[in-house]
């Protein structure tokens, strides 16, 4: 199904600036985030998949910075935003969750105070009483007891504070939310059950959700669409169901061939892929996977590849699926 | 063709790779991109230091005189002139020189409280030395008569009582000296330099040298200090907390009572009884700061002890002792460095402190603290007494504090970016 | 009051009395045991001997040492610490009570002043973390850091009392209405304020400006240095980038959010750093003839009045405990985690 453009990132970067010089965890990225889809974003830890995720609210700060690119939101383009309206877009318009629920709220600040300054931030002009009525409707459709509006972060259990960072995402109607490895430091069970929670709640509000995490079998689970980053490249994209059954890119075909699972008629030994993630300081020329890469042709060192629609729908960036005049297609690997 | 890149392990940051490939002249010049602010501190405050520690080992390469000597009129301000005493006579009078006047039978008149006294004095004695020399033994002993106001002074030279007057431009005030039948002969001078960059304090002391010797003293119980601190409270922290139990408990329960205490009032305390005398301070003072070692090496080794490298090399059998030099003690020293510092620091403001209260060391001893408190008398008349002991003390602490904190802020890896 | 709260309570109440027996017993230890006779340095050596084992024999300096130890533990239970040996023989305990209120008077004013400008001094340090003026400001309290105490009132003295002449140089008050004020509480702004009496309130006030804002300065370096360091760490810490993604601003996550966590490890260092200000509090006093509680233990060592000088470090002793019991107190009072 066909659905409206959301977000439509066009050619961002992100540039750290290090001793040694400036490293790029985000280069040239473009992709598109539908209304009311869920989009997995994957890979590997350092891939950049966490600062693209923070680019996406201009939340990068010093040392880092967004050297390049458009981040069109509902046909704005919010590089051009300034600080004022930039802090109302976030929260407002787009908010995230983070990994560690337990470190993400204000040890000194209770449930209820979180809740109520998020939305004064935004509405100045809601009186406290309003506020927390707002908030206490939305807080018990997450399941969260309203005897717990007084509580401190830390008298509540990890699946409880993820609660609460979700609804502080939700509490001001934001039409997208990103997850950022949002459910990692919970057990299986309460990870399970956030990730249902999460499912209902876009179901329910229509928001549009972008799942930043490593753990395929998640994203599997929950997203519509999947994006697969590598060294600060997306190599990947596309519907859940075509990327899962037929990957294309040979980073994502490694990637899926090394998720466990628990069908114990199913133990053969799982895909290990070859060499270490690239050092983003002196990245791998041409396609930054090639040293890694089981088809390695000579063209994959020498040339970066574009990101092209195949007939599945599915956009890959890898130079099997590309055509070039100096691309040998004798040179193959078995 | 180049396909396959060396990997490098992410546990080492990648710049300090590359700090092992150049020399130690290279790696402080790149250090300086990285560390901006922080290492331009270290460098002026150790530029500051080996200048400062310069000063303290060789002082008399400095010092223009004795600091304990009285080398000129008291408080004469910095680079002001030391005034000179004129000497009248009669107009009709033979004498050409002072030396004239000076003999055995002359007699020398001068205002009561004038510098006069000891300007004479010293003239009288420098021509002395002169005449010893050409072997005519002491000739030089002229009586004085202090008068109790200029008109009587001059009425008895003119009477012919006193055979000169000595007294300053300012005593002498407006009177005329050819016409009212005086002539003067040359002007003495009282001091041993025509003026003091620092000027002299009250009992014409050159401050310059005091503030330079003073050094010495300062370096000497700020470092000796921190050293026995060092020696005493590194050994006690790295066993405490690697035993562990009982030990550790007690002594860190005294160690912790004796950080809360006030230095100064136990550094009191201790130099209260012990009396004055330099060992006495250093003793004092060191003792304070044996519990800031103790502390900060003790949280270190129990936090390396727990390390899973350190617990591999007691499960394959290392000694203790070993497991202490070897691998717990080089994780301490880069802490125990900046604590070092900044103990100095600490130690030299301490001493100054107890000296400006009056315990410590001897009163002739030319120190910064003694020299401070004696300075407060004179407050209203003499602002250069205080200012320069004062800036000296600010300068040494303000060095090694500074060495301290821009390395704290170098090295400390919670506080280091990427 | 949870029951854990409760707990803690008690069991921090209870461990001041170690601290305390250490730090008494340290001073019984350093004043009796260390070479050296206080009893012949007070009296000078043309004294006789006899003479001076009379006056040991009335301090009982002449019991066994463990006896002159539990009375010395009795005294100060029972804030009893005898008579000065010089100067009128006055009952210690009313001299230091006379003059507490005066060290007070300095020392509160000073730590309100080093509280809010160097807690704000070190928070501004921390969100410019590695521009100019953070260097700048950093600079500034090393250099305070560096600057001995009685310097920095010795300079304040020149400038504003004898170049200016805008404030009084020493003292608590003008000499000529000091003859007609009434102290009661010995706390001068307040008993001036009691009684109307404005010029002597003018002049107290007056008098109180140069000690406070020395021992107030002196202490800023330290505070710039402490608040700037936790409130670096704080500022680093996922809460506070969670508000911000959040759309909170950044002035109020630094002054609101971080700064109200910051606190927490302040306070505890504020208990630490006692020491400083007592310090401090002892050469303010000397520099400005303050009479408080620092300036008697200094005329007391000039005259080898070594009762005196143990009463009053035992005074401070016990001051020190007091505050790190308050502070630790605040704390709780403040941090959730602790209260709860």
């Amino acid at each position: 199904m066909e659905r409206e453009t959301l977000v439509s990132v066009q050619d961002l970067s992100v540039t750290y600036q290090t001793r040694i010089g400036p490293v790029s965890a985000v280069d040239h990225v473009s992709f598109e985030i539908q209304k009311g889809e869920i989009l997995g974003l994957v890979g590997e830890s350092g891939c950049g998949k966490s600062t693209l995720g923070k680019a996406l609210m201009r939340l990068i700060e010093p040392p880092a910075e967004i050297s390049s690119g458009h981040i069109i939101f509902e046909g704005e383009d919010i590089m051009a935003y300034d600080e004022e309206k930039m802090r109302d877009f976030r929260g407002r318009r787009t908010s995230m969750i983070f990994q560690d629920p337990m470190t993400s709220l204000n040890p000194m600040q209770r449930v209820d105070d979180h809740l109520i300054e998020a939305i004064q931030v935004h509405e100045p002009k809601t009186s406290r009483e309003k506020a927390l009525e707002r908030s206490s409707v939305l807080i018990e459709r997450l399941g969260i007891g309203l005897n717990r509006l007084g509580s401190y972060p830390h008298q509540l259990s990890g699946g409880m504070r993820q609660r609460v960072m979700t609804g502080l995402g939700l509490v001001l109607n934001a039409q997208l939310i990103i997850a950022d490895e949002a459910t990692t430091s919970l057990d299986v069970i309460v990870e399970a059950k956030l990730a249902d929670q999460l499912r209902e709640i876009r179901d329910e509000f229509g928001v549009t959700l972008l799942m930043i995490t490593h753990n395929i079998a998640l994203v599997a689970e929950m997203a519509d669409r999947v994006a697969v980053m590598y060294a600060g490249h997306v190599v990947e994209m596309g519907d859940i169901y075509t990327v899962f059954e037929k990957p294309m890119h040979p980073y994502t075909q490694g990637l899926l061939g090394s998720v466990p699972s628990v069908e114990l008629n199913d133990r053969d030994e799982l895909f290990k892929m070859p060499g270490e993630p690239p050092n983003l300081t002196h990245p791998p020329t041409g396609c930054r996977f090639h040293p890694r890469c089981q088809y390695a042709m000579p063209i994959c060192s020498q040339l970066e590849p574009d990101l092209t629609k195949q007939p599945s729908g599915t956009l890959v960036h890898c130079w099997l699926y590309q055509d070039h005049p100096d691309k040998q297609k004798n040179t193959l690997k078995a | 063709m180049e396909t396959k890149r060396e990997v490098v392990s992410d546990s080492v940051p990648e710049w300090q790779l590359e700090l092992d490939k150049v020399g130690w002249l290279r790696r402080l010049l790149l250090a300086r991109k990285w560390y901006g602010g922080d290492w331009w501190f270290v460098l002026i405050s150790a530029i500051l230091l080996l200048f400062i520690i310069t000063v303290g080992v060789f002082p008399q390469w400095f010092a223009p005189f004795d600091p304990r000597e009285e080398v000129g009129p008291s408080l004469l301000a910095p680079g002001e002139e030391a005034p000179g005493l004129n000497v009248l006579v009669l107009q009709d009078s033979e004498a050409q020189a002072f030396a004239d006047i000076a003999t055995k039978t002359s007699t020398i008149g001068y205002l009561m409280g004038s510098p006069a006294t000891q300007t004479i004095r010293d003239t009288v004695s420098t021509l002395n030395e002169q005449a010893e020399e050409q072997g005519l033994g002491n000739i030089y002993q002229p009586r004085s008569t202090r008068f109790e106001t200029l008109e009587e002074g001059l009425a008895a030279l003119n009477a012919g009582e006193i055979d000169g007057f000595v007294g300053s431009e300012e005593e002498l005030g407006d009177t005329q000296i050819g016409a009212g039948g005086y002539k003067e002969l040359e002007i003495l001078s009282g001091s041993k330099a025509t003026s003091f960059v620092l000027g002299t304090n009250q009992i014409g002391q050159d401050i310059l040298s005091r503030i330079i010797w003073g050094t010495r003293i300062a370096l000497i119980v700020g470092l000796v200090s921190a050293v026995i601190s060092f020696v005493i409270g590194v050994p006690l922290g790295l066993i405490s907390g690697f035993i562990g139990g009982t030990f550790d408990r007690i002594l860190t329960l005294f160690m912790d009572s004796l950080y809360t205490f006030p230095g100064l009032i136990l550094a009191i305390a201790i130099a209260s009884v012990l009396g004055a005398g330099i060992g006495n301070i250093i003793v004092a003072i060191s003792v304070l700061y044996i519990p800031t070692y103790f502390r900060i090496v003790r949280g270190q080794t129990l936090s390396v002890k727990n390390e899973l490298y350190v617990e591999a090399a007691r499960s394959l059998g290392t000694k203790p002792s070993e497991i202490l030099f070897r691998y717990i003690f080089p994780n301490v020293l880069p802490s125990v460095v900046i604590i070092f510092s900044v103990n100095v620091a600490d130690a030299i403001l301490t001493e100054a402190g107890l000296s400006f209260i009056g315990l410590g060391l001897p009163p002739d001893t030319p120190d910064w603290g003694i020299d401070l408190a004696r300075g407060q008398d004179y407050l209203r008349r003499a602002w250069w007494l205080i200012t320069f002991p004062g800036v000296m003390v600010t300068l040494v602490t303000l060095s090694f504090s500074m060495l301290g904190e821009s390395l704290s802020e170098i090295l400390n890896p919670r506080l280091a970016e990427l | 009051m949870s029951s854990s709260f409760r707990k803690f309570l008690i069991t921090r109440i209870l461990l001041t009395i170690p601290m305390v027996l250490i730090l008494v017993s340290l001073i019984f230890f350093v004043m009796r045991v260390l070479p050296g006779d206080p009893i012949r340095s007070q009296l000078g050596p043309r004294v006789s001997e006899e003479q001076a084992d009379v006056l040991r024999e009335r301090l009982g300096l002449n019991d066994p040492i463990l006896v002159q130890y539990g009375n010395y533990l009795k005294d100060i239970v029972t804030f009893d610490f005898g008579n000065a040996l010089t100067q009128g023989e006055r009952p210690i305990k009313d001299e230091l009570g006379e003059r507490l209120p005066a060290t007070l008077e300095l020392t509160i004013p000073a730590m309100l002043f080093t509280s809010i400008f160097g807690v704000s001094l070190g928070a501004f340090a921390a969100k410019n973390r590695k521009k100019p003026i953070d260097y700048i400001i950093r600079l500034f309290s090393i250099f305070i850091y560096s600057i001995p105490i009685f310097f920095l009132g010795l300079i304040f003295q020149i400038v504003f009392g004898v170049q200016l002449d805008w404030l009084p140089l020493s003292g608590r008050m003008d000499s000529m209405l000091l003859t007609t004020f009434q102290s009661t509480t010995n706390f001068y702004v307040l008993d001036a304020i009691i009684s109307h009496n404005w010029p002597a309130l003018w002049s107290a006030v007056l008098h109180l400006i140069m000690p406070t804002l020395t021992l107030g300065l002196a202490l800023t370096g330290v505070f710039i240095r402490l608040t700037r360091a936790n409130m670096i760490e704080m500022l680093r810490s996922d809460f506070i980038a969670a508000g911000k993604a959040r759309g909170i601003s950044e002035k109020r996550l630094v002054y609101h959010h971080a700064l109200r966590n910051t606190f927490i490890p302040i306070l505890t260092l504020i208990g630490l750093q006692t020491a400083i200000l007592i310090a401090g509090a002892v050469l303010t006093e000397t520099t400005f003839s303050w009479p408080g509680i620092g300036r008697y233990l200094v005329e007391r060592i000039a005259l080898r009045d070594y009762t005196a000088v143990q009463s009053t470090i035992a005074v401070f002793a016990f001051f020190v405990a007091i505050i790190s019991l308050v502070m630790d107190l605040l704390n709780a009072v403040i941090d959730p985690r602790i209260r709860y």
